[in-house]
């Protein structure tokens, strides 16, 4: 009976580690030729916001630090992040997310909103960006602010921090 | 069982720790992954005819800059000679190509962008041979102020008296501004010049305060010999429009300098990084640019000229399909032929789509697809030899291709 028990213990424990494990693995997925649409139908009928940044860009560091805000208050924020970079790059993208607090959760650690992380992984940049939208330029910071319906408004440049806020108070 | 669990369970444990230790700040790691970043698809070259006709290239390979050069309009090239001998981290994609120009003497000289360690941080480098490319001189940096910030997105020219200009985007006064506590919006410009045939450079000048970030300069040279230059530049709180100076060589004494003559008008209001900065090209007196942006009042990619040095421009025209991101224009003109050249994008194939002026810039005729690929490309470039005109182009699948100008149908 009670090796039954032990077993148990070691049997949930390992669960919990494999599911640890599963977290410990790759930070973004990578972003291919139709990723995109998937990921929006994926959200369907619930606000969310994408937002599109790169280790390089002087700029999103100001809106991840907005998103960091957001998810530690409103727990159930969806936010998709996609790095313009490449996969060979996880590790820099995924010390940038940690800095933020917008990175995978770790054992021991909880991170509330619903966040998930995407990386370009193809080199015909054109066309995924175009697969986004046939009007972004390229500029980064860019971010997609999408409603209920599935209507998308989007943004270029740092965000306000306050209408952000207000945006998602009346979206939830 | 127990025990198979049990060493899954360890070797996970192991690699969960590995992973960890991997998301640690170690600046080792970073450096390695920035490096990572910099050896991706570096497809901008840069190429130029001489009076005889050769063609003469610089690409960038792993970390060095190449130069070779083609008796056949590109078809053979002789085997490339190194120009810097030690490897450098070379940007050598998207609004940074490494420049190469010929003296009258030639003598030939290279400029390029290396790239350190810190995101965003670089140096301008330019090296020189004064034995028809058999050999380089060493590399020397060019920006006097050596922090590892950014020195970056230079432009090269050379006028007609054989001094060489190399104008870029700098970030020492926003770091100084930074450090006394006070607020400095984008960057500067600076340049430098030597007229000892490359030996040497004078000391930095500051052309002006608070530059977009992250678009390529461009510069040409008028009429009288000076250098003219053209950025992205960020006027009032962040509207980023474009500025035009000449490197005239008249310093002025204030630390924070007066804005420079504005001469595009899109309002696009933002506080982000375009990476899609001007092109500049000018003929007798007058100056052609081409430009993208995406303000409130217009949106797209723009020429106009301007037949006064710079002080006032013709009513921008729309250039390119703006469903297909037109953008990324070269231009050039010798005597009243003006020609364009952009990027568009259908969503499967990129092209590059061009057009051409007999009159200064004041009419145009028919836009003619000229090239195209299925993967990344570089921005398209474009020179002459004599009076035929070709766009330098670099395309992953394909290569580097040099394609004449087609005749006008």
């Amino acid at each position: 009976m009670m090796k039954k028990l032990i077993i148990q213990a070691y049997l949930a424990l390992l669960l919990a580690l494999s599911a640890s494990c599963v977290f410990a693995a790759a930070e973004t997925q990578p972003l291919l030729r139709g990723s995109y649409q998937k990921i929006i139908a994926a959200h369907a009928g619930k606000p969310f916001i994408v937002a599109l940044w790169s280790v390089s860009c002087t700029h999103c560091g100001a809106d991840l630090e907005i998103f960091e805000r957001l998810a530690k208050q409103y727990s159930n924020f969806n936010l998709v992040l996609i790095s313009t970079d490449t996969p060979e790059q996880e590790a820099v993208i995924a010390r940038t997310l940690h800095s933020y607090n917008l990175g995978r959760t770790r054992l021991g650690q909880k991170r509330p909103g619903k966040i998930e992380s995407w990386v370009f992984a193809d080199s015909y940049s054109e066309r995924l960006r175009f697969e986004i939208d046939a009007q972004w330029y390229g500029e980064l910071p860019r971010t997609y602010f999408f409603d209920d319906k599935g209507i998308a408004s989007g943004i270029s440049g740092v965000l306000d921090a306050e209408e952000t806020e207000r945006w998602l108070i009346n979206h939830l | 069982m127990v025990l198979r669990s049990l060493f899954g369970m360890i070797a996970c444990i192991a690699v969960s720790a590995i992973a960890y230790a991997a998301e640690q700040a170690k600046p080792h790691d970073m450096s390695k992954m920035w490096q990572s970043s910099l050896a991706s698809q570096q497809l901008s070259a840069s190429a130029i005819f001489d009076e005889r006709g050769t063609l003469w290239l610089a690409q960038v390979q792993n970390g060095h800059v190449m130069v070779s050069h083609s008796e056949d309009q590109g078809e053979r090239f002789s085997p490339a000679v190194k120009v810097n001998a030690q490897p450098e981290f070379i940007s050598a994609s998207g609004e940074t190509r490494p420049k190469i120009l010929l003296a009258k003497n030639g003598n030939i000289y290279i400029s390029y962008t290396q790239s350190l360690e810190t995101p965003y941080a670089g140096n301008i480098r330019f090296s020189r041979s004064v034995n028809g490319g058999k050999s380089f001189s060493t590399p020397i940096t060019v920006n006097d102020n050596l922090d590892p910030i950014t020195h970056r997105f230079e432009a090269m020219g050379i006028n007609a008296r054989g001094q060489i200009y190399l104008a870029w985007l700098d970030k020492r006064d926003a770091v100084l501004a930074k450090n006394k506590g006070g607020k400095y919006t984008g960057i500067a410009v600076y340049y430098a010049m030597s007229d000892d045939e490359g030996k040497s450079f004078y000391t930095n000048t500051k052309v002006a305060d608070h530059s977009c970030e992250c678009c390529r300069v461009a510069m040409a040279i008028d009429n009288t010999d000076t250098p003219v230059i053209v950025w992205r530049h960020i006027f009032g709180k962040n509207v980023r429009d474009h500025g035009l100076a000449k490197l005239d060589g008249k310093k002025t004494q204030a630390s924070e300098l007066p804005p420079p003559q504005r001469v595009t008008f899109e309002n696009w209001e933002v506080e982000a990084c375009p990476h899609h900065g001007p092109a500049l090209s000018i003929s007798g007196d007058v100056y052609h640019l081409a430009w993208f942006n995406h303000g409130t009042d217009r949106s797209g990619l723009f020429y106009a000229h301007s037949v006064d040095g710079g002080n006032t421009f013709s009513t921008p025209i729309s250039v390119g399909n703006g469903t297909r991101q037109a953008g990324h224009a070269a231009v050039l003109s010798m005597g009243k032929n003006v020609y364009l050249a952009w990027k568009e994008f259908d969503g499967e194939v990129t092209t590059i789509n061009a057009m051409r002026s007999h009159d200064s810039g004041i009419t145009w005729g028919s836009v003619q697809t000229i090239a195209d690929t299925r993967d990344v490309s570089d921005h398209p470039l474009l020179i002459a030899n004599k009076e035929q005109v070709y766009l330098s182009w670099s395309s992953k699948l394909e290569g580097y291709r040099l394609i004449a100008m087609p005749e006008e149908k």
